[in-house]
This record gives structure tokens, sequence and C-alpha cells, in this order.
């Protein structure tokens, strides 16, 4: 199964990464075995954001940069207003990373 | 901060992925449970530290798989950062701590604040490491300790004065009570190497501080009363002995021996006004303390050069210039600072507002952008917010 190792850059990836590298350092963990729990990461994070979650968003702003390269396709948007379920957050500005779906199914 | 659903997927994730590597873990060659334990561990306190999943995680539904038993565990050293619940909970802790305080002044008494801080913590940092994977868990130990914890937790060995004192609430009293005996005693013992040292500065100096010497030698006794006559024409008292642990007991000693001593009119302005600053540049730089005490008004004029004693006139009017430019250049400084922070925070919200998704489709009309994402984070206004579809509108 492939993944995306992109929401590693999430929160809960970052605490992951930071959590793993002190174990690796401190000569606790292999980085073998510690590159098999991130890619572990990776499908559960994926799997748990298709069924666990349900939720649907809305996200309207400008659009002041563009860039679709290897298949990601990046956004910065400006004045940008994100709308869920639980709320508006309305922010400066906003980077949007989106990795190609269809390369999941592939 | 989350949502709660949002910190309920977390933690299905935390515990898949955690499930899922058991077997890499306690196979032939892998570390083991205890380290499957640890990384959970540290890896849901990071989760609660960022605010990315609430609360104490309640394991008792979510658990049904084998390493039920173990991995409570770990979540007990979340919420109590490792030593804590154990250093004061045994009773060789409680052995420990009390002997310190006694035996700490006789050997160090240079030194006298830090040995108690710093032979403290041995005997608790002894006794924090669980299992082989100590290293990992000290390491963490500092990180881990202060955020999410009460009071009465915080880290106590890793933290050395200020924040030991301020734990001071939560720990036992046998700890407490020590301390404050010795430290009390501190005072008259920087007197009296005040003194000495005293001494030595004016055989050094020239013939008027021969005068200085005079005096406290033929009233030996009483150092206190002393003390005045010695600063006028000397002013070297504090400076000399101050190590920069004893700052403040020095100024109150000082202060209390100006106020004694009050009757020249020159000591008094000083000591009301500008204390602070004068005597903190004198503790740092050496060549001060000569004419510190006598002449303020040289302080801020020459100085980098040794002043001559005989130059010496007390004029309150100087230091408080003196004072004036610190202030003046502490607000330019604080500002400064201010404005840097920031920017860089800005620049830092302005990057941390994240959204990672997949897109199913982009397309776009002239300027008019619209796309379709699904199964993204995002993380606004440190906020993380799920969601399993997304359209989004732009125009460019």
């Amino acid at each position: 199964m492939a993944t995306f190792e992109l929401y590693r850059r999430s929160t809960i990836g970052m605490c992951l990464t930071e959590t793993l590298d002190q174990m690796v350092s401190g000569g606790i963990l292999t980085p073998e075995l510690a590159i098999q729990v991130l890619i572990q990461f990776d499908k559960s994070m994926t799997e748990a954001l298709e069924s666990e979650v349900k939720s649907k968003v809305s996200i309207k702003g400008h659009l002041h940069t563009y860039r679709f390269c290897d298949n990601v396709w990046t956004f910065i948007l400006q004045n940008a207003q994100l709308k869920s379920e639980e709320g508006q957050e309305t922010v400066d500005s906003v980077k949007i990373v989106a990795c190609d779906s269809k390369l999941l199914t592939q | 901060m989350a949502s709660s659903t949002t910190s309920n997927v977390y933690i299905h994730v935390i515990e898949d992925v955690i499930n899922k590597v058991r077997d890499e873990f306690n196979g032939g060659g892998g570390p083991g449970e205890g380290v499957l334990s640890e990384l959970q561990g540290l890896w849901e306190l990071k989760m609660m530290e960022a605010g990315a999943i609430l609360g104490p995680i309640d394991r008792s539904a979510s658990q049904k798989g084998a390493g039920g038993p173990i991995t409570p565990n770990p979540v007990h050293d979340l919420n109590v950062p490792y030593e804590g619940t154990e250093e004061y909970e045994t009773p060789t802790a409680d052995l420990l701590f009390p002997p310190t305080p006694l035996q700490t002044p006789l050997p160090g008494t240079a030194q006298t604040p830090l040995p108690g801080m710093a032979q403290t913590p041995l005997p608790g940092t002894a006794q924090t490491p669980l299992t082989g994977s100590d290293s990992g868990s000290l390491y963490n130990i500092p990180t881990g300790g202060t955020p999410i914890t009460p009071n009465e937790y915080v880290s106590p060995n890793d933290n050395v004065g200020v924040s030991e004192v301020k734990a001071g609430p939560g720990r036992p009293s046998p700890y407490m009570q020590p301390p404050s005996p010795w430290q009390n005693q501190r005072p008259p013992l920087d007197v009296n190497v005040a003194y000495v040292e005293g001494r030595e500065e004016s055989e050094r100096g020239g013939p008027h501080q021969q005068t200085t010497q005079d005096f406290f030698v033929a009233s030996g006794k009483r150092k206190r009363d002393n003390f005045p006559p010695q600063y006028q024409a000397g002013g070297y008292i504090p400076q000399q002995d101050g190590a920069g642990d004893n700052l403040s007991d020095e100024m109150k000693v000082v202060l209390d021996v100006i106020g004694q001593g009050g009757t020249s009119s020159s000591r008094i302005p000083q000591s009301d006004g500008p204390i602070p600053d004068p005597y903190d540049d004198v503790l740092s730089t050496p060549n001060i303390y000569n004419y510190q005490g006598g002449v303020v008004n040289e302080d801020y004029n020459i100085v980098n050069t040794p002043m001559p004693n005989e130059m010496l006139a007390a004029t309150p009017a100087p230091v408080q210039n003196d004072v004036i430019d610190d202030d003046e250049d502490e607000p330019l400084n604080e500002d400064d600072d201010d404005d840097g922070d920031e920017l860089d925070e800005g620049e830092d919200l302005n990057t941390t507002h994240l959204v990672l998704a997949q897109f199913d489709k982009v397309t776009r009309t002239k300027s008019r952008w619209k796309c379709t994402l699904k199964d993204g984070i995002m993380h606004i206004n440190n906020k993380d917010i799920l969601f399993n579809k997304a359209t989004g509108e732009f125009d460019f």
C-alpha cells in the first residue's frame, strides 16, 4: 500500500517524529524501526481520516500562490476563511499542501 | 487546541500505530514492549503538550488488545512526569533530603546556595530511571515536566535554584525547612568575607584606604557598625566578594549597613534611589568599586578607568543620571526585542496555518480556482481540525 508522508507534517506526525528522534538519538531505538513506525503512522493516519472522520470543510480566500509540482498542489491563500462544523476560522494566510488522491488507489 | 473529535481520532491513530508495530518491537532483535510503551508515552505526552490531545487518555474503553495491561503505564508516566510521584512517595527520598542541607554548609561555604540544589537532584534522578531506557526518559524530563502537570510535579530535579524554590509548596517539609536556616546564616558569612577582602584591598590601595582599615581594625568586634565608615571611604564592600549568586543577600546587607550608618549625607541619596543599577555595575566590573562608593558622579563619566580616590566626592545626581541612562537603554532594548519577536511570531504564525490533504480535483476558470480535497488535517489558529472532504474556492 502506498502511503503519503504528507501527514508527518501535522501536529501528531511532528510529535511522533520528535519522539522517534529522541529515542533514536538516545540509542533506545534503531533508525530502521523508527522508519517502520513512521510508515505505519502514514497508513494509520490515512485510514483514520478515511474511516473516522466525516466532517466537511469549505475554504475560501485569495489565492496568492499556486504550484503544482511532483503531483503535489500547493496553495497559499490570503485572508482565508475556513468553515467547518465546529465553526469558522479566519487567517491572514494559510498554506494548503495536497497530494493526488489517485496515487493511493493505484 | 483540538476538538474532542480530533483528539479522539489522534488517540485512535496512536493506538493503531502502536498496536501494529508491536510485532516489530517484540520480535527477535526488537527492543521490546517497554520501549514501545515509552514510545507511546512520549508521543502522547508531546501531543498533550501541543494541545492536540485533550486531557488524560481513558484507556479502559479503547484498550481491548493484548497489550492492555502494559500500555496504561505510559499514560501514568505522562501525567506524572516520571520522577514526580515516586520521588516523594518513596521513603528513600525523604531520607535523602534532610541530610543534604546539613551537609552542604560544611564543605561548600563558598557555593552555599548551589550545593543544596546540586546534590538534591542526584537522589531524585537516580531514582527516576525506570528501565534501561534511562537516557530517553531523562532527556524528556525537562520538556515534559512543566506544561501539563500541576505545580507539585514541576520537575524538581533538573531545574536549578529558582524553579526549585517555586516548587516548594508541593515538596515535603523536611526538604523545605533546611534551606532556610543556612540561607539565613549566609549574610553574616558574606560580611566576614567582605571584611577580609576589604583588608586586602585596602592594603593594596593607597594611603587613604589605610584610614579605612584603621577604622575597622580599631573597632574590630562590631562588624556592622564598622561598615559605614569603611563603606564611605572605600566603598568596595559588596562587590569584592560578590559572587553572582549572593547578590540579593549582599544587597540587603549593604542596605542595612547604610541604613544604620546613614549619618553621612553623601551616602543616603545613593542608597535610596539607584541602588540596583550601580551595584550591579560594580559587581560586574571589578574596576569600578574603588570609586563607586565614594564618588558617584564618576561612575558614568569614566567607567573604564579606575578613579583616584582623592577625587571622590559624593553627589547623588550623577547616579541618578546613570540610572536614567540605564532606564533609557532598557526600554529601547525591550522594544527592539519585542519588535523582532513580533515579526518572528508573525512569520511563524503564517507558516503554521497549514492544511495537509489529498486533492481529488483542481480546476480553474479564468482567475477562479476550485478544488476538492479529502482526508485532510488543518492546523489553523493553533487548532487541529480534521476533515473528510473539503471544497476550496479561490480567487487568484
